[in-house]
Formats: structure tokens, sequence, C-alpha cells
């Protein structure tokens, strides 16, 4: 038996067992013995791979129903495909329910712009409304912080002797300032006050806003509510800061969101009912 | 001689005529309105304190002092439903404007109380009570098995005894203390102000005190069964509690700052979130 022979019945044999003639071709040829081995090798890795790889007769069975469920839907649909074919055009009565549904919702469309349009002015959401409005659209990303404008006056930057404008108006006020009136009576020097560094302005015009009710209302309350109304801005400052640097953590949205709800309430108690 | 006492006399009844003026000013109002069960009251008032008791029979009693003639009240019942307004009405401002609310009603009347700079005082009810005042200071006691949300800006919150609680709790400025409250949602929310717990922490609830600047403590006995969460972003976190650590977190252990850990089966969520102010977890 030559080697070739050997080779084209070799893979019979690692199934079934070696005849007597291939036994002694293995026993005198020792390129097809170590072939043989480094199958038989191979074929015993393979089972043991096999043996620890194996997903779970309980995976078999869900990917099985899987694609049993896959199959059905299929079948469903290429029994529907052949129905919708088999009638190209809808029956009227199809064509009767889309008009029907069309009708109402033109007559709905009618309802909500004749509302519209006797909305009032004094129909707009309160403050609160608007707020939880704000938040979720940041949350969102949709509110981005405004970008600073860094030219106030364009053309100036067009116009070359733009640099002469603060020059002028500063030898204008120190002209004004050397002939001003002297006063007759020597005065004693008083210091105005400087507002204290640390309190910082309530800027928002929502704010403002909020204050100038609390006054009209309350005015004894506006400190209180200016002093919590800061408060509660640079709550929402570090919050907001703190979700920019971990835009992933849960727990600095909650602390944006807390914040939040702390300027509404705010801003409730002021407009809605708690006072006169 | 005679010119002197005619003097003293005239002083005498000047000073009787603006006593009994100011006597006659305070007025006290009582309302009174037979209910049915699980009624509600609202009161919104001004300047001035509320304070509500419960009554055993089936009426709501109202009781109300006004100061001056520069406010009324005006009420209305719908059903279940009662609604009183302290009306101010020109010149009325801060001293002569209040009103001291003084409510008898059954134990399962939801109660709305509003006012911006009187306390308010509620306790032995078990309806939803919705309690709001800027500088109002708002002490709740002795209450079960209901809704209790309160608003201030600065006036401080006191809770005591209020056991199946569910809890929302908002301040700005004033300082908040829960003594013996548990139920099933204790949320509280303070900018400045600061937080003490003192209570078990019981009824698997979900327990969250967050603040901004404001130090937040929570003291718990050694049988607590809790999951705590406690972080400071930029303050300190101390724990006193034996707690069992925790193999995963969502975010970085920095053990001055964070905090997480287990006691008994960990049966209800304790989150302690401060910004800068400083956490301390104790033991009782």
């Amino acid at each position: 038996m030559t080697c070739a022979e050997f080779q084209r019945v070799l893979p019979d044999g690692i199934d079934e067992g070696w005849s007597t003639q291939q036994k002694s071709h293995l026993g005198s040829c020792p390129a097809c013995s170590s072939l043989v081995e480094d199958l038989n090798a191979i074929s015993r890795e393979a089972r043991l791979l096999r043996a620890c790889a194996e997903p779970s007769p309980r995976v078999w069975d869900s990917i099985a129903d899987a694609i049993r469920e896959i199959e059905s839907e299929l079948e469903l649909v290429a029994a529907e495909a052949r129905a919708l074919q088999a009638s190209e055009e809808p029956s009227p009565r199809v064509w009767n329910a889309i008009s029907g549904a069309i009708q109402e919702m033109d007559s709905e469309l009618e309802l909500i712009a004749t509302e519209a349009r006797t909305l009032q002015a004094s129909d707009d959401p309160s403050v609160r409304v608007w707020n939880s409005l704000e938040i979720a659209l940041r949350k969102e990303g949709l509110i981005l912080q405004p970008q600073r404008e860094h030219s106030v006056i364009p053309f100036l930057k067009r116009w070359r002797w733009a640099w002469m404008v603060p020059v002028t108006a500063a030898v204008l006020i120190a002209v004004g300032f050397l002939n001003r009136p002297q006063p007759s009576v020597r005065v004693a020097e008083v210091t105005p006050p400087k507002p204290p560094a640390a309190v910082q302005p309530l800027s928002s015009p929502e704010d403002q806003q909020v204050l100038e009710a609390v006054s009209r209302r309350a005015p004894a309350l506006r400190a209180t509510y200016e002093d919590n109304l800061r408060s509660v801005n640079a709550y929402i400052q570090d919050a907001e800061e703190s979700v920019k640097s971990n835009p992933n953590d849960e727990q600095a949205e909650q602390y944006l969101m807390d914040a939040y709800e702390q300027r509404a309430m705010v801003y409730e108690m002021a407009l809605d009912r708690a006072l006169p | 001689m005679q010119r002197g006492t005619q003097l003293y006399a005239g002083v005498a009844l000047f000073a009787l005529l603006v006593t009994a003026s100011l006597v006659k000013a305070e007025t006290r109002k009582e309302f009174r309105f037979s209910v049915g069960p699980r009624p509600s009251l609202s009161i919104i008032n001004q300047y001035g304190p509320i304070s509500a008791k419960p009554s055993t029979g089936n009426e709501i009693v109202v009781v109300a002092v006004l100061k001056s003639d520069k406010v009324e009240i005006d009420q209305s019942k719908n059903g279940n439903r009662i609604d009183l307004v302290s009306h101010l009405l020109p010149g009325a401002n801060i001293d002569n404007a209040r009103v001291e609310y003084q409510v008898t009603a059954p134990a399962g009347t939801s109660l709305t109380l509003h006012t911006t700079t009187g306390d308010i005082q509620v306790e032995k009810v078990h309806g939803d009570l919705a309690l709001e005042g800027a500088s109002a200071n708002v002490d709740v006691r002795d209450v079960a098995n209901c809704h209790v949300h309160v608003n201030t800006l600065n006036g401080p919150i006191t809770l005591t005894n209020v056991s199946d609680g569910h809890i929302e709790l908002t301040s700005v400025s004033g300082n908040i203390t829960l003594r013996k409250v548990d139920g099933p949602l204790v949320r509280v929310n303070s900018s400045s102000g600061s937080i003490r717990y003192d209570g078990d922490f019981a009824f698997g609830g979900e327990y969250s005190l967050t603040s901004h600047t404001g130090d937040i403590e929570a003291t718990a006995p050694s049988y607590a069964s809790i999951d705590v969460t406690a972080r400071s972003v930029k303050g300190q976190v101390d724990n006193e509690f034996p707690l069992q650590p925790k193999t995963h977190s969502a975010f970085s252990m920095d053990t001055v700052r964070n905090l997480v850990g287990t006691a008994g089966k960990a049966a209800s969520s304790v989150k302690l979130l401060s910004f800068s102010g400083k956490i301390h977890l104790k033991k009782r």
C-alpha cells in the first residue's frame, strides 16, 4: 500500500479503525504514522473544546424558538403580501374610513386654531411650566449657554479710525473735569458706601421680574426673596458645572434637577398665591 | 391745680379711646362647616400663623383672629372642599393685615396651608398635608399614613414622629429637622440650610437628603437595614456607622468625599448628597 492510497482512506480509518493492510503501512511509514498521530491529537482537542464551549440545551431551545417565531412572522407577512397583491385596489369601505379620519382631523385642527385665537396674554403658562420646559430642553442639550459677543459695535471693527472714539471721549471727560465749577465752601469728603464684593447681582430678567412682583405686593419680603434667589442661582451654577464636567454622572444630574426645582419653587411662591 | 386735673383727665380719656379703638379693630371670627369623610381644607394667609389639630366630629371649625379691618376673610364651600383666603384691603401691610387661624378638623382632613410670615403647626392628623410659607416656621408632629409636602424659603421645617409618610420637603435656606420619620419616600432638598435626620430609615423606603452648601447629619440605630450612598462633591463625608463595603459603585471611590455600603438586609435606600456641605452618618 502506497502513501497516496493510505491518505485517501485516512478519514474513514480515523473514524472506523484500520484494516490489517493499513496497520502494516502505518508500521512501516513514519510520515503517515506521524500524520495519523497529529490528526488524532487534533480530534481529541476538538472534542474537549466542544464539551466546554457547547451552549446549554436551553440556549439551543431558545434559538430554535426564536427561529420558529421569525419563520411564522415571515409566513404571516408573505400571506399578507399575497392577499394585498390579490386585491390591488382597496375596497370602498377602506376609502370611506380614510375619508372619515381626514375629516375628523380637519375639524380637530380647526378647533385647535379657534382655541389658539381666543387665547389671551393672561393664559400664558406659569413660570414653573416655563422652568420645567427649560430643564427638559437643557437636559436634551437643546439650550446652550449664550456665546459672548466679542465686538460691541460690529462696524467699528471695519473702521480704521475706531481707536479715536475712546481717546476723544477720554479727552472730553478730562477737560470737563478740569473745568468743573469749584465749590465756594469746602465740604468734608464722603466716601460712598461700597457694595459688598461677595454679593452677586441678580442679572436674570426672570429674577428681576419676580422681585418686582414681590416688591409691588409685599415690599418687606423683597430682601428675603433676593437672598434666596441668589442662593438658588449659586446652586444652579455649581450643579451645571458639575454636569458639564461629569456628563454621565447620575448624581450630578440629580443636583441640577434639585437646583432647578428650588428655583421653580421660589418663583411659584413669589408669583402664585403665597403673596397678597 | 384744677387745670392740672383737667389735663390728666384728658390724657386718660385719650388713652382709653386709643385702647378701645385697638380692641375694636382686632376681631374674632368663627367658621363652622359640616363635612363628610375625607374633606379638604385650604387656607391662604398672608401674614400670621396657622395651627391645626384633630377633632372627633364631622365638623371643621376655623377660628380666625383678624388684626384690623384692613383684612377680611373670603370663604367658600363646594361639597367636601373648603377654601378660606385672607383678602387684603387697601392700606394693608405686614402689621395690620395679620390673621391668626386655629383649625380643628376631623383627623382625615387634607390640609393645604399657606402663609408668608407666620408659623404653621399641624399635629395628629392623617390627611394629606401641603404646607407652604416663605419665612414660616413649619412644625408637623404625630401624623401617619399621609403625604407631607412642605416648601419654605428661609423658614425652618421640623417633622417629628411621622410614620408611613410620603414626604417631600424643600427649603432654600431654612434648616430641616426630621425625628422619627419614615415612609416609602422621604425626599429632602435644601440649598443652604442644614438637614438633620434622626430615625430608623424604616419601611424599605427611599430616603434622599440633598443640599447645596448645607451640612447633612443622619443618625440611625445599629439595627437599621440600609443601602447607603453618601457623597459630597467639595465637602467631607464622615461615617461612624458600621457598614459593609460594596464592591461596585457608580462613582470614583474617594473615601473622603464618597461613602457606599450596606447594613442589615439593605432594605431602605439612603442617599445623602451635598455639593459642598459636610455629611455625617452616625450610629445612635
